[in-house]
């Protein structure tokens, strides 16, 4: 088989997001190829795309050179291409067999042929070692296997082209050592794997090339030899404009926010914050520096108790904050910026105006009544101060841009005189402008002597910002620098999971960019 | 290859475009429902002219047309105030009857046929209203306290509860309330505890009176109520409301209780204002017809009231079209469900627009052939 597959000048845009911006892609035949970025980098649309699940706003696909139509998932997988989910789209209560052959219509008769389709299956598990009995309940099954069968139900189909979408979030290390055998077989047998990922270690381990993404575009593409993990990390997570902040070198004050062996599982029961403990005093900044899904949200949301805690403590100026409610943190001086703008910070269906006043929506009020006069004159307050642009306070929230919606959210809280911010990532996706506003403000923060939290993916950000560094891997702060004399390139190699200095300065020379595709031919 | 639908990049939230499609949705409603009336061999334009005539051209219509409209416009005020809270409550028929029953009972407490019933009516007609309201709102709130705490489905529940409600009612006008005689039903309510008719010559009752009330106040809570916010914020999300420290499951509850409440105040608009007593089936479906009233008002508390008697006046309407015309009144149904149907439906034109590039290029089966 000599497939190979390329998309070129990918564009999406969603509304009020360019999810792809002309995004290029090329997967050979017999290779395992990682999509690498951080979350809403675009990877997953772009796969989409190719899945036929989303349809671009204008470029091109071809297979092979020759240029094909994706209008559905039932056009990919016609042209051998074929997804596993995040989430498994299987019949629990059928058998593996039954999942297979699910919505396929063979032999044309309207009777089903379970045990010729069950011969099929166990050949192509024997072919490429998937150890799949076909007669077993699906529901029965452990994660990894069911993953197997929506691998099999792929060859069923005959993909030639595998995407498996954060394959390795649901398993075990030795499930994922299990699929990373399979996925080799694979690609022995030339057929073509698609990995998304932020995972950079699997990456290392398992791919032959690697296609970085951030903020909608394909900002390199590598072959693994040639790359280094702090070239990636830095690919990925790292910024084009070189920007500074001057900030004053003042001693910090008394110890505002305490953590004890903070410990928070999420949603599955999974421990996703294992024992951090750290102390930000008033007037510093502590950065925590980590790539995404390493446990910071689940920090950030359990300091305010928004998440169940485990065990460990939150002392906020020495009083015992752990159990409170979210309403009671915000009253003894905690406030949350948290990275979903849109759907955590505010309502986007309602104005600037009402936005301004959420989590203080009691002070706003006259007896039971709000007062409307009131919050609209802090609304306009806010807006001017912090530079929300565009923006009559009357009209939805929604409508902002993600830097002015951000500047309104950022306002929002440091007027509300938190003695502690917890800040997540909070110039992700904002233009320059809007990144050197924010920086401003948390510095000025600073300056008044608030004790601020600073999660972020940027190092740059946190080398700018933060007086101290943290770097969170795996739920543990595996350790923490004094950002006057942090390197980022130790940083990098220390949030890519491996313990400081341990891969200092592999060559960059043979790295290999992807040839601009650009044959002039407009869509 | 162009659609013939292209989605807006913002979606179109004007005042002027949703009353656009609302009343364009509404017309043809009425055009589509104009050609079952020429199976009649009836012209639709007299045929629509007899069924707005009757409500909203004679007093004595217009009466009935009030009569019909107060307990729509309460439900609709209920289903306003929980769906915009995110609690998708449809229990009002179990509502409307607990309302109903509680009102029966606080008024049928004196001896039969005692002249001003167990109080004065300064003192009745309040407490009245509490009991009704309390007692549904406390019938809705057990729904709101499953789905808020222990995460059980609303929608499920509560249209099951509707059933038990009903049940409950007619063990009650068949056992304990029932009146002596054959029918399961309890006695007349004294003539004290009736609410009083407010337009001479008609069966107009301050029921409406008690809706516009409500209205204003359900307007109020929205809009003007810290709490009022804090239930909006829950209903358009509640993840960001519990990061601003609102307590989501309360307000759920909350939410609930006032919803059940003025579900109540429906049944007891009817039984104290209408029917003058309580009989199974008392409810007629008003529990449901009220929601639809609330969506066709697009949940605006304001717009409930002249919707309310729109409805109101066409079920009237529609009655009056039967006995003088001999067209059935169930084409009424016909153009009412219609009209829910379309303006749902025309809200898709706030979202898309048509591609005039559609009919511009090839179509595009036969280009795809051409290749």
């Amino acid at each position: 088989m000599q497939h190979s597959l390329e998309m070129r000048n990918i564009v999406k845009r969603f509304p009020g997001v360019l999810a792809n911006d002309h995004a290029n892609l090329t997967i050979h035949a017999g290779e395992i190829h990682a999509l690498l970025g951080e979350n809403g980098a675009g990877k997953s649309t772009l796969m989409q795309i190719l899945y036929g699940f989303y349809v671009m706003d204008s470029g091109e696909i071809l297979i092979d050179g020759e240029r094909v139509h994706l209008g559905s998932p039932k056009d990919a997988i016609a042209l051998g291409i074929g997804m596993v989910h995040q989430e498994f789209m299987l019949v629990r209560r059928f058998s593996v067999v039954e999942n297979t052959v699910l919505g396929l219509r063979e032999g044309g008769g309207p009777l089903l042929d379970l045990k010729r389709a069950s011969e099929k299956l166990k050949d192509l598990s024997h072919r490429h070692g998937l150890d799949l009995d076909p007669s077993v309940e699906v529901g029965s099954l452990p994660v990894g296997v069911q993953q197997r069968v929506e691998i099999v139900k792929l060859l069923y189909r005959d993909a030639r082209l595998l995407i498996l979408d954060e394959p390795t979030a649901v398993l075990t290390p030795q499930e994922k050592d299990r699929l990373f055998a399979i996925l080799r077989k694979l690609r022995e047998n030339g057929r073509s794997v698609v990995i998304v990922t932020h995972k950079l270690k699997e990456v290392m381990e398992l791919a032959d090339r690697v296609t970085v993404m951030r903020d909608g575009k394909v900002v390199a593409t590598r072959t693994i030899g040639s790359a280094s993990e702090q070239e990636l990390t830095q690919l990925m997570v790292g910024r084009e404009v070189n920007l500074h902040a001057e900030k004053s070198s003042r001693p910090p004050g008394a110890p505002v926010l305490k953590v004890e062996e903070l410990r928070v599982g999420d949603k599955t029961g999974r421990e996703k914050v294992r024992g951090v403990s750290f102390e930000i005093r008033a007037g510093e900044i502590l950065g925590i520096a980590g790539v995404d899904g390493n446990g910071q949200s689940e920090l950030a949301e359990a300091l305010l108790h928004l998440r169940e805690i485990k065990g460990g403590r939150v002392l906020l100026n020495g009083a015992d904050v752990t159990a409170l409610s979210a309403a009671k943190h915000r009253r003894m001086g905690m406030c949350y910026i948290p990275a979903d703008r849109r759907h955590l910070g505010s309502v986007t269906e309602m104005s600037v105006a009402d936005n301004a006043i959420l989590g203080q929506q009691r002070k706003y009020a006259r007896g039971w009544f709000r007062d409307t006069c009131a919050a609209r004159n802090f609304a306009d307050g806010l807006v001017a101060r912090f530079g929300v642009r565009r923006a009559s306070i009357d009209s939805p929230a929604g409508k902002l841009s993600g830097g002015n919606l951000q500047k309104l959210i950022l306002g929002r809280e440091i007027m509300s005189g938190p003695a502690a911010l917890i800040v997540e990532q909070p110039t992700r996706g904002l233009d320059v402008g809007a990144v050197e506003a924010v920086w401003k403000e948390l510095l000025q923060a600073r300056e008044q002597g608030k004790a601020i939290l600073l999660i972020s993916a940027e190092l740059e950000e946190l080398l700018n910002l933060a007086d101290r560094i943290a770097v969170m891997f795996e739920g543990r702060i595996v350790g923490t620098f004094d950002a006057a004399g942090a390197s980022m390139e130790e940083i990098g190699s220390m949030m890519a999971g491996g313990a400081s200095g341990e891969i200092g300065g592999t060559a960059l020379t043979t790295a290999m960019q992807i040839p601009e595709a650009r044959n002039g031919e407009t869509v | 290859m162009a659609k013939l639908f292209e989605r807006r990049l913002t979606p179109l939230d004007s005042p002027l475009a949703i009353s656009t499609t609302t009343s364009a949705a509404f017309l043809t409603a009425m055009l589509v429902t104009s050609f079952l009336f020429l199976r009649y061999g009836a012209s639709p334009l007299q045929a629509y002219a007899a069924l707005f005539h009757e409500p909203f051209g004679t007093l004595r219509g217009f009466g009935y047309s009030l009569v019909r409209a107060s307990p729509l416009a309460l439900v609709a005020l209920g289903t306003i105030v929980s769906w915009r809270s995110g609690f998708a409550y449809l229990g009002f028929e179990g509502c409307f009857v607990i309302g109903a029953a509680a009102t029966a009972w606080l008024a049928l407490l004196g001896a039969p046929g005692a002249q001003p019933g167990p109080m004065p009516s300064f003192l009745f007609f309040p407490l009245a209203i509490l009991f009704g309201f309390v007692a549904a709102g406390i019938w809705a709130a057990l729904v709101g306290i499953v789905r808020a705490r222990f995460g059980g489905n609303e929608v499920l529940i509560s249209l099951m509860s509707n059933y038990v409600a009903i049940f409950i009612l007619q063990y009650l006008v068949s056992g304990p309330m029932r009146a002596p005689g054959s029918l399961p039903e309890t006695r007349l309510l004294p003539r004290a505890t009736w609410l009083p008719f407010i337009l001479p010559g008609t069966r107009a009752h301050a029921g409406i009176l008690i809706a516009i009330a409500a209205a204003i106040l359900a307007w109020m809570l929205l809009r003007k109520v810290t709490l009022g916010y804090e239930l909006i914020v829950t209903g358009f999300n509640p993840f960001a409301a519990r990061y601003a420290g609102i307590d989501v499951p309360r307000r759920l509850e909350l939410a609930a209780f006032f919803a059940g409440g003025l579900g109540g105040l429906a049944g007891m608009v009817e039984v104290l204002g209408s029917q003058h007593r309580v009989m199974d089936g008392i409810s007629g479906g008003m529990g449901f017809v009220g929601i639809v009233v609330a969506l066709l008002a697009r949940l605006n508390p304001v717009a409930v009231i002249p919707t309310a008697l729109l409805y109101g006046g066409m079920s009237v309407g529609a009655d009056a079209m039967q006995r003088h015309a001999d067209i059935p009144s169930s084409i009424t149904f016909i153009l009412e469900s219609l009209a829910v149907l379309l303006v749902l439906a025309f809200d898709a034109l706030r979202y898309y627009r048509l591609n005039p590039a559609f009919w511009r290029s090839a179509p595009p089966a036969a280009a795809e052939e051409l290749k």
